[in-house]
C-alpha cells in the first residue's frame, strides 16, 4: 500500500508493465511449444541425416543418404500418388455429400436438432470404432452389406472390398467420406443460414427452379466457405493416418499406403528412425506449401472482410 | 388450392428425404448397436439375420467383467482429462495474452500456432519418440499427455484466440478506467464472457485426446497402461475367433462418453465449429 503513494515513476516499476504481462501469459505456452514441437522438429531435421536404429536410438551421420534412399525408390512415389488419390477422392466425396445434406437440413422441420446431432456423430467417432463397425459390415461371411447386395441380386458373390485394388482404395475413400462429411455440413449450414430469404423469394418470382436457384444464389454465396473447407480438409486429409492404417494397413501390398503410413513403416516397422525422419521432413515441406496457400487465402479474405 | 397441395407434398417429400438420408448415415451405428445386443450365435448366421431371436446384454457383461475394458477406459479418461486440463490452463492464458497485448512477436506467435495446428502427428511422432525417451517417459501416461500436447495445445490456442477476438474490448477498457487491475480483469470479466468458448474448446480437446490412436499405439507397451483405442483391438483379437457382438459392444461403450458430450453440449460444440473453423 505504501508503494502506491510513491512517485509515479516508482509506481510504474512496481506494477508489471503491460507488454511484460502479455509475455508472461504467453510464456507457459511458449515453453511447451519450444520443448514439445520446435525442438522435436529440429531433431527430426538432424535425425534425417543420420542412420539411427529405432531400438537403440544410436547411429552415425550419413549425410543425404536417407533422402537418396527414399527418393530413389518407387515406393515413396507410389505412396505419394496414393496420398493424392485418397485426398482428392475423399474431398470430392465429403464436399458433395456435405453440401447435399446441408441443403436438406436447411429447412424447418420437427426434430431438426436431433437430425443435426445424428449427422455430427460419425465425425466424433474414434477411427478405431469407425473401422471396427465397417469391417463388421463388410465382413465377407457375415457382413450385412454383402448379404443385402446378394439378396437384391446386385452380386452373387461377396465383394472383395479390401483385398483387391482398386476396391481397397475406393472402399477406404467411401468410409472416409462417411466419417468426415459432417465437418462440411456444419460449416456450410452455418453459412447457408446467413443467406437472406428474400434472394430466393425474388428468384422464385422470376421463375427460377430449385436447381437454378442453387446455381445462381446458393453456390456463389457459399463459394468462399467452400474454398476454406477445400484447403483446410485438404491439409487434414493429406495427413490422415489412423483410418487408413486400421482399415487396410496400407494393403493389398502397398495399394493404399499413403505417406503417413510409409513414415510409420520405415520408423517403427523397419526400425529406420532416420529414414522415417527424412520422409517426415519431405512431407513437412509439402504441408508447408499447402499451409502458405491457406494463409495467403485466409489473409486475403480477412482483408476483404475488413473492407 | 391446387398449388398449396403441391407445395405441401413437395415439402413432405423433402422432409422424407432428410430422414432417409439421416437413416442411411446412422445405419452403420444402428447396426453396431443391434449387433451388440445379439447373442453370439445370432451374429454368425447365414444368411444374415437382421433382427435377433432375443436381445441380451451378455456381450456387455463379458466386456465389463471378463476383459480389461474398465482399466483401459480409466487410462483413456486419465490421459484425456490430463491433456484437457494442461492445455486449457496454459492455452487460455496464452490465447488471452496473444489477443489483448501488443508485444514483439505476437503476430509471429499466431502464425506459428496456426502452422502447428496443421502439423501432422505422423511428422512429429518420429522426433517426439526420441524426446519422450530422453525424458525417461516412454511407456508412461505422463509421456502420453505431453505428446498429446503437441496437437492439443495448438488447437486450443487457435480456437481460444478466435473466441477472445470476438469479445468486445470496450467492457475491459471501461473496467480498466474504473481501476481494475489487468489480472483482476481477466478473472472477473474476461473469463466469464469467454466461458462458452472455453467449454467448447475443452470438449473438443477431450474428444480428440480420448480418440487418439497413433501416439498411444507407439509410446505405450504395457497392457495395463494402454488406452481404449489401442487396447480395444487387443481385447478383440486375443481370442481365436473374433466375436463381433463383443466388438460392437466395445464400439458402443467406447462411444458413449462422446455421445453424452455431444447430446448435452451440442450448443457449445456448434459454436465451436462456427468460430474455430469458418470465418468466411
Amino acid at each position: 500500500m505504501t508503494l502506491a503513494l510513491d512517485a509515479p515513476a516508482a509506481r510504474k516499476s512496481w506494477r508489471v508493465s503491460d507488454p511484460m504481462l502479455g509475455f508472461l501469459l504467453v510464456l507457459p505456452s511458449l515453453l511447451l511449444f519450444l520443448g514439445l514441437i520446435v525442438y522435436p522438429l529440429f531433431q527430426a531435421f538432424v535425425l534425417s541425416f543420420h542412420d539411427v536404429s529405432t531400438l537403440t536410438l544410436e547411429g552415425e551421420y550419413v549425410g543425404l543418404k536417407n533422402y537418396e534412399d527414399v527418393l530413389g525408390r518407387s515406393e515413396f512415389w507410389i505412396s505419394f500418388g496414393n496420398t493424392v488419390i485418397w485426398t482428392v477422392g475423399s474431398l470430392i466425396g465429403q464436399i458433395s455429400l456435405g453440401i447435399l445434406i446441408a441443403l436438406l437440413l436447411n429447412t424447418q422441420f420437427r426434430g431438426r436438432s436431433i437430425a443435426r446431432g445424428v449427422m455430427l456423430m460419425p465425425y466424433m467417432l474414434s477411427s478405431v470404432v469407425t473401422v471396427m463397425i465397417w469391417q463388421w459390415m463388410l465382413n465377407d461371411l457375415y457382413g450385412v452389406v454383402d448379404a443385402t447386395l446378394m439378396a437384391w441380386g446386385v452380386t452373387d458373390m461377396p465383394v472383395p472390398w479390401l483385398t483387391r485394388m482398386p476396391n481397397a482404395m475406393i472402399t477406404t475413400i467411401m468410409i472416409g467420406t462417411w466419417k468426415l462429411f459432417p465437418f462440411v455440413v456444419i460449416t456450410i449450414l452455418a453459412r447457408l443460414q446467413t443467406i437472406p430469404e428474400q434472394l430466393y423469394e425474388a428468384a422464385k418470382i422470376d421463375g427460377a427452379g430449385p436447381f437454378a436457384r442453387f446455381l445462381d444464389i446458393t453456390l456463389p454465396q457459399i463459394k468462399s466457405v467452400l474454398l476454406f473447407i477445400l484447403l483446410l480438409r485438404g491439409i487434414w486429409d493429406f495427413k490422415e493416418f489412423d483410418l487408413i492404417f486400421l482399415m487396410t494397413g496400407g494393403g493389398p501390398q502397398i495399394g493404399t499406403q499413403t505417406l503417413p503410413l510409409l513414415i510409420y513403416k520405415e520408423a517403427f516397422g523397419q526400425l529406420h528412425l532416420g529414414r522415417g525422419a527424412a520422409i517426415a521432413i519431405l512431407m513437412l515441406i509439402i504441408m508447408t506449401i499447402m499451409f502458405f496457400i491457406y494463409l495467403w487465402y485466409y489473409q486475403r479474405e480477412e482483408k476483404r472482410a475488413a473492407q | 388450392m391446387m398449388s398449396m397441395v403441391v407445395r405441401q407434398s413437395a415439402r413432405a417429400f423433402r422432409v422424407g428425404l432428410v430422414w432417409l438420408g439421416i437413416f442411411l448415415i446412422a445405419m452403420p451405428m444402428l447396426w453396431a448397436l443391434l449387433t451388440s445386443l445379439k447373442p453370439k450365435g445370432d451374429t454368425l448366421t447365414f444368411p444374415v439375420a437382421i433382427w435377433p431371436e432375443s436381445f441380451t446384454f451378455e456381450s456387455y457383461s463379458t466386456l465389463l467383467f471378463d476383459t480389461m475394458f474398465v482399466q483401459l477406459f480409466l487410462n483413456s479418461v486419465v490421459v484425456a482429462v490430463g491433456t484437457t486440463l494442461l492445455v486449457l490452463i496454459v492455452g487460455t492464458l496464452g490465447a488471452y495474452g496473444l489477443t489483448r497485448f501488443k508485444f514483439r512477436g505476437a503476430e509471429l506467435g499466431a502464425a506459428t500456432i496456426l502452422f502447428t495446428y496443421f502439423l501432422p502427428s505422423t511428422i512429429i511422432v518420429v522426433p517426439i519418440y526420441l524426446t519422450i525417451n530422453q525424458l525417461g517417459l516412454s511407456d508412461t501416461l505422463t509421456g502420453l499427455v505431453l505428446s498429446y500436447t503437441t496437437f492439443a495445445l495448438p488447437f486450443a490456442l487457435w480456437m481460444l484466440r478466435l473466441f477472445f477476438q470476438t469479445l468486445p474490448v470496450e467492457i475491459e477498457q471501461a473496467a480498466r478506467v474504473d481501476g481494475a487491475s489487468r489480472l483482476g480483469l481477466f478473472f472477473e470479466i474476461v473469463l466469464p464472457q469467454a466461458l462458452p468458448g472455453i467449454i467448447a474448446t475443452s470438449l473438443f480437446t477431450f474428444i480428440i485426446a480420448y480418440n487418439e490412436y497413433l501416439f498411444s499405439f507407439i509410446f505405450i507397451n504395457s497392457d495395463a497402461k494402454k488406452t481404449l483405442p489401442v487396447g480395444i483391438n487387443f481385447i478383440v483379437k486375443t481370442s481365436y475367433e473374433i466375436e463381433w457382438n463383443i466388438v460392437m459392444a466395445a464400439s458402443v461403450l467406447m462411444t458413449l462418453p462422446v455421445l453424452i458430450v455431444i447430446v448435452s453440449c451440442q450448443r457449445y460444440l456448434l459454436s465451436g465449429f462456427g468460430v474455430g473453423n469458418t470465418k468466411g
